[in-house]
């Protein structure tokens, strides 16, 4: 640590002695000295200080490592911007969300929610007979829909005119911040870090076996429905994974180290979604931990821990046997090995994750960091806007431009699904206190199953502060809630209170009207 | 007649008695009698219950012209928004079969959907909501009496049992809330004895067959859908512009839907009469008014939307001189929902110039038991309700139109930002999406404060009523450009329209 300490100041030292312009006004003054002899003499000595390479090394205004959501974004918007810029992907372009995220996920969720439709045919009238699902049509398709949008992202990027270079990037020891990608020196007065993350695994050591399991990477390798499924973890993943196993009909079983999934949810969802998940026949494996796994001719053999909460050290050995899928989803790690950022002496958390202030700026001035490497809200959304707020800080001379962390929408694609946005109860308790907290909340049955045999409650809660019941947390579960919250996040966003709930009219019949009915 | 007339002389005489010993005493039967028995009439009378006040609710259904009859609740309940979406659901189902088999479900070519099974189901369903209503009023303290309500003057009220037993009930106060019912056209030989209205739709026990669907309401174009998506052979027949006073660019994007739905749209066209065959089915003739050639075509069903008028005939108002507007025959009302006789007060849908909407009629209600029962001084606000059209591809709104924000303020005074999206489920599914739109209509200076936004596509009302909150608080473009969207859903399009109509660039939205 001592050591990289030592290396940042140097490189600080060096950057200052070469007279190298402050590199967040590098471009606005590059604009300026263009094509006079001052941005020639700047070049020589640049060339100067860094004999042997200089020559090979190309030059660009905006340098992003990372072809994901919010690498594509920034990239695309600083180009907008008039900045000249290149984008370094490893792997195909698009990152999580598009190849092994959001996008195959919610096509995968959308047909096991024609799964559930199938069972609701005959309530509504239709004959149904005897139906039969395909993986290999699925897969098929949602392969070719994934590589249209590579395509498409690739095709933005041309149009764009940004340079597109395939490669792992790793951090030269060059004084100027500089890249390597297959040999090929780059640099960049800005320098943007979107390498995203990737699923973590347990360790052959923790667990023996760990590696016969996969992750939420694999799963959409798999190309034929497992029959019989364990996910282990309970965060967002392993929820919705195991919920498209189930549904589209793998035997699941999902195992948890506590009693509940989604534990930093608010308490209702959390008690809420691990109801539903039994209720759609999930084999719910409390307070239990994998021991161990080994494969035998008949599939995978996982070893289970189950710890009695009432006795500290009352433990059961239990087995579950021709598991075809075992797939960890115990969170997610930033990708940051093989970048070489400790040379860059940029600060990282314990797990790794790049520390950016609000400004995504890290320690290192001319390099940033947006989306998941940064380990703080992991959506694509959140990427995106960081991205092009930061693309307009850098290339538009507006100095104030950064992205509000605050109350963030997001969704849970479990069956139903969740949304949620804002402070959960507890969190409203702890930071406004108790007193100051008001509590709705409502449970209904929406229409769509008042003819159905199979009925799924729709749960809602609204967390308010103050006297004036300010809305800080909004949260629910049910039929249609993914579609649902976008537009009240807009207005909570703006400071809704309960009486702005009160006061908009309903729209009849849906189950949002719920919200604004509320008493 | 002589007998009818000594009768009406007792009768006036029992009047001027009641009247004189109620002005002596100063004491009515019921602090609040409200007429009818739908969404606002209910509403109103349990909130005035819960308020302390002593109120009977008169509800009677007269049959329609086919007979069709059913329960408490009004047609929100028994005749519109319930049924009429649980069978939007139907529909929807069907559509979601033929997604289905790209998702990798694999099924017979040919899907079967029976009618009946159906219309039992939304039956059984609007029956127990009926009951709901009764026990509510009962639980509420609400006298409910199921009579046919008209007024004497303005403090009482002359109920009619269907076997013509006669009441008469004082109350302080008079709420109107009798709502309307389908027209007929008046000129066409043949439409009121072999046409059917959507009072009679949700409650046929047999398939209506190939149908048309003469009108083009939202209440035409949703039982057109629902036909068509559930297999049926249907036809609308449109006489000038679809979904007036909708957006028109948003009108013509579901209109185009349905036609490449399945659904056969008849353009320009008038109905001249209806013949019933010796087979059974109908024959209809109509005429192109554009060319004046005439056309017909048989039917199993004509199904009439051609609007609706409010039940104002029965309840006597002339006599009391409560002012009506001559061409709608609504209720002229305050916007405190009073008449122009003291004590009466009319809202919901027979209130002239009101929305028919359900949601505006509940909470108009509750709002004027409030000040009647002097709580409150609050008024209804009819500003910026949302609605939403359940049509194959459902159009959600709240706010102004383009053509009436292009009237008010000037083209050069707004802003449109729009966006074709494609839902992601429609990709796989591969799915056309080009009706898929998002249109935000914003003042063009300052913060940009939206005046109106439109959406259609799937779950549309669900989506735009956290948009229409965030209208009446205020909301501007800059409101939505600082909410991160929420991935990946067809919500969040809106979240994210950046392209203005004025640019004149491509709105198609690519990627994430």
């Amino acid at each position: 640590m001592g050591v990289l300490k030592i290396r940042r100041l140097l490189c600080v030292s060096l950057r200052s002695k070469l007279a190298v312009i402050k590199a967040s006004t590098w471009f606005t003054a590059r604009k300026l000295i263009v094509s006079t002899p001052r941005r020639h003499e700047l070049i020589r000595r640049s060339m100067a200080s860094n004999r042997a390479s200089a020559a090979e090394t190309t030059r660009f205004d905006f340098l992003v490592i990372g072809g994901g959501s919010g690498g594509l974004a920034g990239a695309r918007r600083a180009a907008e911007l008039g900045a000249n810029t290149a984008v370094i992907e490893s792997h195909k372009l698009g990152g999580t969300c598009v190849n092994v995220g959001c996008v195959p996920k919610k096509v995968m969720w959308n047909a096991a929610v024609h799964a559930e439709y199938l069972h609701d045919h005959s309530d509504y009238g239709f004959a149904t007979e005897k139906v039969h699902f395909s993986w290999e049509t699925l897969k098929a398709k949602r392969d070719a829909y994934v590589s249209r949008l590579n395509q498409i992202y690739r095709s933005n990027l041309d149009k764009a005119k940004i340079e597109t270079i395939q490669g792992y990037a790793r951090f030269t020891d060059d004084p100027e911040p500089t890249v390597e990608v297959n040999g090929r020196k780059l640099t960049a007065p800005h320098i943007l870090i979107a390498t995203g993350g990737q699923p973590s695994v347990q360790s052959d050591e923790e667990v023996p076996g760990a590696s016969l399991g996969i992750t939420s990477d694999g799963f959409f390798e798999l190309e034929t429905l497992p029959k019989r499924s364990v996910i282990v973890g309970a965060g967002y993943i392993a929820v919705e994974m195991a919920g498209i196993l189930a549904t589209l009909g793998s035997k699941t079983s999902l195992v948890i180290r506590q009693t509940g999934v989604l534990r930093n949810f608010d308490a209702f969802i959390s008690a809420n979604c691990t109801k539903e998940l039994q209720n759609n026949g999930i084999d719910l494996w409390k307070n239990s931990q994998v021991k161990s796994v080994s494969k035998t001719d008949k599939g995978l053999e996982v070893t289970i821990v189950t710890k009695d909460p009432e006795k500290k050290n009352d433990e059961k050995i239990s087995t579950i046997e021709e598991v075809e899928c075992l797939l960890w989803a115990i969170g997610r790690q930033p990708n940051t090995s093989g970048l070489n950022i400790g040379s860059m002496g940029l600060d990282t958390d314990e797990r790794g994750h790049i520390i950016v202030d609000e400004f995504q700026n890290t320690s290192r001035p001319g390099i940033y960091a947006v989306g998941d490497v940064c380990g703080k809200a992991l959506l694509t959304p959140v990427a995106i806007a960081a991205g092009r707020k930061l693309a307009h800080r850098l290339f538009e001379g507006k100095k104030d431009s950064k992205l509000d962390y605050s109350s963030i929408p997001t969704v849970v694609f479990s069956h139903p699904p969740i949304g949620t946005v804002g402070l959960t109860e507890e969190e409203a308790v702890k930071s406004h206190g108790k007193e100051n907290v008001k509590i709705y909340k409502t449970s209904f049955t929406p229409m769509y199953h008042a003819i159905t045999s199979r009925r799924s409650p729709c749960i809602m809660k609204l967390v308010c502060v103050g006297k004036e019941e300010k809305v800080v947390g909004l949260h629910m579960q049910g039929l249609g809630c993914d579609e649902m919250l976008q537009g009240f996040a807009v207005a909570i966003k703006m400071g809704a209170t309960k009486a702005d709930f009160d006061n908009t009219v309903a729209i009849h019949p849906t189950s949002s009207e719920e919200f604004v009915t509320m008493r | 007649m002589a007998a009818l007339c000594t009768v009406r002389r007792r009768w006036r005489k029992l009047k001027c008695l009641q009247i004189f010993t109620r002005n002596l005493t100063g004491s009515y039967d019921y602090d609040l009698v409200v007429i009818g028995g739908g969404s606002g009439g209910l509403a109103c009378s349990k909130e005035a219950a819960q308020l302390g006040q002593k109120v009977a609710v008169l509800d009677h259904v007269e049959p329609s012209a086919k007979g069709t009859k059913w329960g408490l609740g009004g047609t929100c309940v028994n005749v519109g928004c319930i049924p009429k979406k649980l069978m939007h659901q139907a529909a929807l189902l069907g559509t979601a079969v033929k997604d289905a088999k790209k998702y990798g479900w694999q099924m017979p070519e040919t899907l079967r959907h029976d009618w009946a099974t159906m219309a039992e189901a939304v039956q059984n369903h609007v029956r127990s909501l009926n009951w709901g209503h009764r026990v509510q009023l009962q639980d509420k303290k609400v006298k409910y009496l199921n009579l046919k309500g008209s007024l004497l003057d303005e403090h009482t009220v002359r109920g009619l049992s269907k076997a013509g037993k006669e009441t008469v009930l004082t109350a302080k106060n008079i709420v109107i809330a009798t709502g309307g019912r389908p027209k007929y056209p008046t000129q066409i030989p043949g439409a009121a004895e072999h046409g059917i209205t959507s009072d009679d739709i949700f409650w046929l026990n047999k398939s209506p067959g190939k149908t048309l669907v003469v009108g083009a309401s939202y209440v035409a174009l949703e039982c057109a859908g629902f036909l068509t998506g559930i297999g049926l052979d249907t036809t609308v027949m449109v006489r000038s512009v679809a979904l007036r006073g909708f957006d028109r660019q948003m009108a013509g994007l579901v209109t185009d839907y349905m036609e490449a739905y399945g659904t056969r749209f008849v353009w320009r066209s008038v109905p001249k009469r209806v013949d019933r065959l010796p087979s059974g089915t109908l024959q209809v003739t109509w005429s192109d008014t554009g060319t004046g050639r005439e056309h017909k075509d048989t039917y199993d069903s004509v199904l009439w939307a051609v609007g609706r008028a409010p039940e104002t005939k029965a309840l006597g108002l002339d006599k009391l001189g409560v002012q009506l507007n001559q061409e709608t025959g609504k209720i002229v009302v305050g916007p405190d929902e009073s008449t122009s006789v003291p004590n009466v007060y009319a809202f919901g849908d027979i209130g002239e110039g009101r929305p028919e909407l359900t949601p505006t009629a509940i909470r108009a209600g509750k709002l004027l038991a409030h000040r009647l029962a002097g709580q409150s001084t609050d008024l209804m606000n009819y500003d910026n309700v949302a609605t939403t059209v359940f049509t194959p591809l459902e159009y959600g709104c709240v706010g102004l139109s383009e053509e009436e924000a292009e009237r008010r303020r000037g083209k050069d005074g707004i802003e449109v930002f729009h966006a074709f999206y494609k839902p992601l489920e429609f990709t796989v599914a591969e799915r056309d999406a080009s009706q898929c739109c998002i249109k935000v209509i914003c003042e063009r200076g300052g913060d940009q404060k939206i005046l109106g936004l439109h959406f259609t596509g799937p779950n549309a009302g669900e989506v735009i009523q956290g948009f229409s909150m965030s209208l009446q608080c205020g909301a501007t473009y800059r409101h939505l450009l600082q909410t991160v969207g929420i991935h990946p859903t067809c919500a969040e399009e809106v979240v994210k329209t950046h392209i203005t109509k004025r640019s004149g660039l491509d709105p198609t939205v690519t990627g994430c």
